[in-house]
């Protein structure tokens, strides 16, 4: 993190500009905006364009860090300006970087075209499938099995892990660590009823053995979750599919029973606590 | 290129593997005439044992240290949760192959420039 | 998976044959010529060890060329004719290795 430059009365913003209409390559160009402290990256971008340069195009919508739209990369990093202090990220002379997410098309300015991110995302089915049988009241999961889901299901799908990942970078074809993540989600959640199908899916050379360990998508994540713990769990349970859905028929026995029964997690392919 | 220590290892790791398959097809050039006869089995070692290659094999020697502690914590990291812990793990990696490469390197130029 | 698979287990087998090579073959004395290795590859033991060691130096050559060759997104389309060629070229690498080491007879 670049040390705070509080002295300085004005920040300098280098932004990534690219019209596709009549630009032959990006190019940066610099902004100077006041530095207030109190003032994120996404009120600096807004300040250019309401006062500055009308034409700079960003995403953003709630601004409070939970709708994932407003991912860049800022100083080389992928993250989420909206709470991104500006002076946290100025550099000794007061200026900073900010470029569109890498490795994807850019459509314009800031703007990236997240179609493979999406294709991958709606691949791994993210949705519940759940067993043939409704509970009349709830379902019964056990405070381990829902506490397992945790961190997965605090995703925004902003993108940053994906844009920052090296395999993806290399060969579009590899799933990505927030589908996989959302996968690992719903494979390790007793109400879905189709863990085979899906441990098959991302079991292969272009899901989970495709990942490399790289670990940039936890430097990423704005949320602190770890793709990579839930893609080597998942290699795990795609290596054991036969058994771990074998367990999952049996946990579902019991999963929609009445508010009498004891709730019985089935010991689920030694998955350990997702961090 | 994103840059962090994990991708360092994944290049270093690449680069390390991609010699090394080019060293086992010169390998077994070498080591395939030994049904030749002493002759030449000692003529083609000959050639790949003059001081440049004597340089070589100590950068071999690195590629095959460097890529099989990083192997290492490739295992330790599929079985254990290393999250904590990726930079230091990728640094003990790095540091144990430049010390082994020293201490197996520092023996095969002094006997080469010597012998 | 099964690449994958592959990869780990013979890392694993590596580590231990590599251990072996190097402190039989090249620590000290360093000089190695034909006459130092006669005695050790005329023998069984040996014969086997070097065979197992050349079948999993094959398996992790050949894996981890086939990941590097599919991470490059212009080859992907190829990928069952890549797989072929490896493991045609790690048969082939396996069977001349093993008739030469099995051949093999210390001159009398």
């Amino acid at each position: 993190m670049a040390s705070p430059v509080k002295s300085k009365s004005m920040a300098t913003i280098r932004v990534q500009r690219f019209n596709p209409d009549s630009d032959a390559k990006p190019y940066m160009q610099e902004f100077q905006v006041p530095n207030l402290q109190g003032t994120t990256l996404l009120d600096a971008l807004h300040r250019i364009k309401h006062e500055q340069d009308g034409s700079l195009t960003f995403r953003r919508s709630c601004r409070h860090a939970i709708c994932g739209s407003c991912a860049m990369n800022v100083n080389g990093r992928n993250i989420l300006v909206c709470k991104a202090p500006l002076q946290g990220q100025l550099d000794r002379k007061g200026a900073v970087t900010i470029k569109p997410l890498p490795y994807l098309p850019i459509i314009k300015d800031l703007v990236v075209d997240r179609s493979t991110f999406w294709n991958e995302y709606l691949r791994v089915k993210p949705w519940l499938v759940p067993p043939a049988t409704s509970p009349e009241k709830e379902f019964r999961m056990s405070p381990q099995e829902v506490a397992a889901l945790h961190n997965a299901e605090t995703c925004i799908m902003c993108g940053a892990c994906y844009s920052a990942c090296q395999v993806v970078a290399l060969n579009k074809e590899y799933i990505g660590p927030h589908a996989l993540l959302k996968s690992f989600l719903r494979v390790l959640d007793p109400r879905d009823s189709i863990p085979g199908e899906r441990l098959a899916e991302v079991g292969t050379d272009e899901g989970v053995f495709r990942c490399h360990t790289i670990f940039n998508c936890i430097d990423a994540c704005p949320k602190n979750l770890n793709p990579t713990q839930a893609i080597e769990t998942l290699r795990r349970l795609a290596q054991k599919r036969t058994a771990f859905e074998a367990a999952r028929v049996e946990r579902q026995r019991t999963i929609a029973g009445s508010l009498d029964a004891e709730v019985t997690p089935a010991a689920e392919g030694g998955v350990g606590d997702v961090p | 290129m994103y840059r962090s220590t994990g991708f360092v290892s994944f290049v270093l790791r690449r680069l390390t593997g991609i010699a090394l398959v080019l060293y086992l097809i010169a390998h077994i050039w070498v080591i395939g005439s030994v049904n030749g006869g002493p002759e030449l089995f000692n003529s083609r070692l000959a050639a790949v044992q003059t001081p440049i290659f004597k340089l070589a094999e100590v950068a071999l020697l690195a590629a095959v240290v460097y890529h099989a502690f990083d192997g290492i914590r490739l295992l330790i990291v599929h079985y254990f949760d290393v999250t904590e812990y990726r930079k230091s793990l990728f640094y003990a990696a790095f540091v144990v192959s430049v010390i082994l490469t020293i201490a197996g390197g520092l023996p095969i130029l002094l006997f080469a420039f010597q012998g | 998976m099964r690449v994958f698979q592959f990869q780990r287990i013979s890392a694993i087998a590596l580590l231990v044959f590599l251990t072996i090579h190097m402190t039989v073959v090249h620590y000290p004395p360093f000089h190695i010529d034909f006459s130092r290795i006669i005695d050790r590859m005329g023998q069984p033991l040996w014969k086997a060890i070097d065979i197992a060691f050349l079948f999993f130096v094959l398996l992790h050559a050949i894996s981890g060329s086939y990941a590097v060759l599919i991470d490059l997104g212009g080859v992907a389309r190829m990928k069952r004719t890549l797989a072929a060629s490896a493991i045609l070229l790690a048969i082939v690498g396996f069977v001349y290795g093993t008739l030469t080491i099995l051949a093999f007879q210390p001159p009398v």
